[in-house]
């Protein structure tokens, strides 16, 4: 026991550590070399990301909002196309999966840097629309093989019940398959929401500087900047990712606390 | 014979945005490196972007300072990540693992771009690190720190991947080494194998599949990335992503023709390397071990 509790102090420090010189950078005003802990807290690089003129809170709401409606689509595409994908018999099985799963290992710049001059003639450049289409890509691929893990571990057998009982099409779709999916999907949702958040070349190239999402308005205060403020704004790039995360999960988890019976020998 | 039709229709939609989106990109980039721009008058094609690239003693920097960048910080991911994988698996033996799997997970969720500015924060010649050399003494001035961050070789680049990246693997391996069956250990020592037989002899031998599988993802992803090699790179070399990103945007359509080459050739090896990641990841699903 003694041990492992080490291990596990061990492992959190090494996680912990990184996080240790922002906290104290964005608490300490001017932190000069070689001053470890500043004398006294100071909010001041706090007061600045979050004042009105910096428009951080519209950034922050522009992210969230496109990391949204890039799931949703990647949802609505996704998920009929992964039922197809494991249930029925398509030609070209293999070669329609290898085709949608592609964009994981291909640099989602080079999709985009080819599409972009396609965009900017049909001004699709400097719209959020344009942002949320290269977003995408390179998120969906992580949707369709969530929900194609969650139909294959689902046992056929309960749809064919419910079919027999006399539940309709849509009865049995949010009756028996959707709490089926919901777990498995929500990994799906999670990444698809992390990787449309944390974009940076992309928005930056289609987006042209007039879609301002979070990080396309604080990367410049990390070259060169004023550390502090650098500090405060990875800080809440990394709680708003994390904010997500356990969000997604919690809601997870309470859904299924309020649902009694039913579903959950499946799980 | 309609609902045959009906099934296809269920992909289509997904079909159409990734062959638009994602295939189309590549194939309209592929176009416009061979200098095919037709909007500006331009609709022959050339191969000179490619030999430009090809003879540029940038382009050859680039290449030496992307590939070794991804080969170290793949393998300095992959043993650590392993490392802690097998940490995990000896622990679960004792308690309850979720906990610290958790633990794990959270570093995945730390976006590239926050990670690679931590790291600058810690490691910097007035960095903390540096900050607490000089507390004990160990420097006088932050010039006698070592260059670690924004350095010439990547190494701030490679920590920065290691870890982010090592996490990653971990829980891509750990749920392998899970499934194996607690007695093996207990059967292994009663025929007189240590620890560490067990490790190299069972164990690593039923990870291999998935190690390879994550450690190429792994290596894919630092070769083409572009926020780490951007925040963490100098001037010169930079990574090949930010340097066709530079190429790009610097506007001539010659530049951009040399930036779309650059960016075909990563696409090429990422495709190659990731079929090769995909036969391995089927190959470690089929073995059975239940």
């Amino acid at each position: 026991m003694r041990r492992s509790s080490f291990y596990l102090l061990l492992i959190g420090l090494i996680f912990a550590l990184p996080f240790v010189p922002a906290l104290i950078a964005s608490f300490g005003g001017v932190w000069r070399f070689p001053t470890i802990i500043p004398d006294g807290i100071n909010l001041r690089a706090w007061e600045s990301v979050f004042s009105p003129s910096s428009r951080t809170l519209s950034a922050i709401f522009l992210s969230l909002w496109i990391a949204f409606c890039v799931t949703v689509i990647n949802l609505m595409v996704g998920i009929p196309a992964a039922y197809a994908l494991t249930r029925k018999k398509l030609r070209f099985q293999s070669g329609i999966e290898a085709v949608l799963l592609a964009p994981i290992f291909v640099p989602a710049l080079a999709a985009v840097m080819g599409i972009h001059l396609t965009f900017l003639r049909l001004g699709l450049t400097e719209t959020v629309i344009g942002v949320i289409l290269v977003h995408l890509a390179p998120s969906m691929p992580y949707v369709i093989r969530a929900a194609m893990i969650s139909f294959q571990t689902m046992n056929e057998e309960a749809e064919d019940a419910a079919k027999m009982l006399g539940a309709t099409k849509s009865q049995r779709f949010y009756h028996v398959i959707l709490p089926h999916l919901i777990p498995g999907l929500t990994a799906g949702v999670v990444l698809s929401m992390l990787i449309s958040l944390s974009q940076y070349s992309v928005t930056l190239l289609i987006g042209a500087g007039q879609v301002i999402t979070l990080p396309i308005l604080f990367v410049p205060f990390l070259n060169g900047g004023d550390p502090a403020i650098g500090s405060a704004y990875t800080l809440v790039f990394s709680a708003v990712a994390l904010a997500l995360v356990l969000l997604l999960d919690g809601g997870l988890r309470s859904y299924y606390a309020t649902r009694k019976g039913g579903c959950h020998e499946w799980i | 014979m309609w609902h045959r039709t009906k099934d296809y229709l269920l992909v289509l939609p997904a079909l159409v945005l990734t062959g638009v989106l994602f295939f189309g990109g590549l194939i309209d980039g592929l176009f416009k490196s061979f200098g095919y721009f037709p909007a500006v008058g331009t609709s022959t094609f050339s191969l000179q972007a490619y030999q430009e690239v090809m003879t540029s003693s940038l382009f050859a920097d680039s290449l030496d300072l992307t590939v070794r960048v991804a080969i170290l910080s793949t393998s300095s991911a992959t043993i650590l990540g392993v490392g802690a994988a097998l940490a995990l698996y000896f622990m679960a033996r004792r308690t309850s693992a979720r906990w610290l799997l958790r633990l794990f997970q959270l570093p995945l969720t730390i976006p590239h771009l926050a990670a690679g500015y931590f790291m600058i924060l810690l490691l910097s010649q007035s960095g903390l690190i540096a900050r607490v050399s000089y507390a004990l003494g160990w420097i006088d001035m932050p010039s006698e720190f070592p260059v670690v961050v924004n350095d010439r070789f990547g190494l701030g680049m490679i920590l920065t991947y290691s870890w982010k990246e090592a996490p990653f693997i971990a829980l891509l391996v750990y749920p392998v080494l899970a499934r194996i069956h607690d007695n093996w250990l207990d059967a292994a020592k009663v025929y007189g194998a240590t620890t560490t037989h067990y490790i190299w002899h069972v164990l690593l031998p039923a990870i291999r599949p998935a190690v390879i599988t994550a450690s190429l993802i792994v290596f894919i992803y630092t070769l083409s990335s572009f926020e780490v090699p951007y925040l963490l790179g100098v001037t010169y070399p930079s990574t090949l992503p930010v340097y066709a990103f530079q190429l790009y945007t610097s506007g001539s359509f010659a530049d951009r023709s040399e930036a779309l080459v650059i960016m075909w050739l990563l696409t090429t090896v990422a495709l190659v390397v990731g079929l090769v990641a995909y036969r391995f990841y089927r190959k470690s699903y089929e073995r059975g071990w239940e």
